[in-house]
């Protein structure tokens, strides 16, 4: 195995690095177990120790190197959607400093063209989310003028999604919204009683809204027991599925449709 | 039964690639991530459907994580990415989105009738929802992780390489 080479970079350099590489991991989606271990190898690459604090917020990480000197790095995380591909970037970038392939200083610039890796097409996404959602129909049982609607409804609810996030609306205004455009769109099944199951047509319409990511990291951080991210990440679901029954609910008293 | 398992392998594969191009993976997961979702997804309508099994949603949902945990760990070493890269859009299908938003409709109906009938009906659809989607949630998260600390050394050290690319 190749000697490691980030041995000489200083405590503040490698905390410095740290506090921006957990920032991008964990709002990359990252569970804290992973940010753990990921920053606590990279330290241990530099003969020094890494000690990290998730909130909800902020991200403190403390490196204290073999002489005793100690850097203390708060970071706030920003906000960014889920990257899957940012985060096995992140994990590869994390053994390349332990297996002694890549230095802090190099490692740092790679981190900044990582962060800004490009996502895929909007039109693709929306395409793919729209055809998801249309599935999620059928496996609930809804017919094929069910699957036609939702596919519109999800299609149209995606790209004012899109919109408003291209704007910088607060993303729980957006999720109303949304869920409110798509959810009137998709009671079209039921007023112009186009197919069998209207009812299947309105309820998986807001499906891509419902945070599966931010639910599933929650429970999986529980287990860890980091129960103060746990929450923060449970809460900032909750409110996202609040918002989208929101809308919801005020597209079927708009539609005079019953919710039950 | 048999036009519903296969409907269900299909559709549960572009739900889970539909709603992975929102987490934005790599590119070559996609393929990873449908077929580990629609082994999972068709492992719980078999489970909850087959006579005699007739499992609960909660227990099913957790079965079907477990599968969906080995597979994505078994797969993650092989394509270099972590596990999770295929283990969250994999159990994105199985997300009790439906029984999320009742609950909240539910409670929304509350506020809305004063009539005791009527308040316990919502209060009962509240609670029934919200609990059934907490514990779904619970043991699919518990079910997902068992394989990843079972199985420690392959699920941490899957984007390990011996030649790392500088770009």
């Amino acid at each position: 195995m190749t000697k490691p080479t980030t041995c000489n970079a200083s405590v503040k350099e490698v905390g410095r690095f740290l506090a921006s590489y957990a920032d991008l991991l964990f709002a990359s989606g990252s569970t804290c177990i992973r940010l753990e271990k990921n920053s606590r190898r990279i330290a241990q690459a530099a003969g020094m120790e890494a000690d990290v604090m998730i909130l909800p917020h902020h991200i403190q990480v403390r490196v204290t190197d073999s002489h005793g000197n100690v850097t203390t790095n708060m970071t706030d995380i920003k906000e960014r959607p889920n990257s899957f591909l940012i985060n096995a970037e992140l994990s590869r970038l994390s053994w390349a400093i332990a297996d002694g392939h890549v230095t802090i200083g190099h490692a740092a610039r790679q981190l900044h063209r990582i962060a800004n890796t490009p996502r895929v097409t909007p039109w693709v996404e929306l395409l793919l989310v729209a055809l998801a959602n249309a599935s999620f129909c059928r496996l609930f049982g809804g017919d094929l003028c069910a699957m036609a609607i939702v596919f519109i409804a999800t299609a149209a609810g995606y790209a004012l999604k899109q919109l408003l996030m291209q704007r910088k609306v607060d993303f729980r205004i957006v999720v109303v919204c949304c869920s409110f455009l798509s959810a009137i769109i998709a009671s079209a099944d039921t007023i112009f009683s186009l197919g069998t199951t209207p009812q299947v047509a309105i309820g998986t319409s807001v499906l891509y809204l419902v945070p599966g990511i931010p639910f599933i990291n929650s429970f999986c951080d529980m287990l860890d027991r980091h129960y103060i991210c746990a929450f923060g990440r449970l809460m900032n679901a909750v409110v996202t599925t609040a918002c989208l029954s929101v809308g919801l609910c005020m597209a079927m008293m708009v539609m005079h449709i019953d919710m039950f | 039964m048999l036009i519903d398992f296969i409907q269900d392998i299909i559709f549960s594969a572009i739900a889970a690639i539909g709603f992975a191009a929102i987490s934005n993976p790599p590119r070559n997961a996609y393929v990873y991530c449908a077929l580990i979702a629609a082994a999972g997804h068709s492992s719980r309508f078999l489970l909850m459907n087959i006579p005699g099994i007739e499992m609960h949603i909660v227990a099913a949902s957790t079965i079907a994580a477990f599968i969906i945990g080995v597979l994505s760990v078994i797969v993650s070493p092989r394509t270099r990415v972590a596990a999770e890269t295929y283990l969250y859009p994999a159990l994105l299908p199985m997300i009790p989105g439906m029984y999320a938003y009742r609950c909240f409709g539910g409670l929304m109906m509350c506020m809305l009738h004063s009539s005791e009938p009527a308040y316990n009906h919502y209060f009962y659809l509240f609670t029934s929802n919200g609990l059934t989607c907490f514990f779904i949630l619970l043991g699919m998260a518990i079910g997902a992780t068992i394989p990843m600390f079972l199985m420690k050394s392959t699920a941490f050290t899957a984007t390990r390489r011996q030649n790392f690319a500088k770009k």
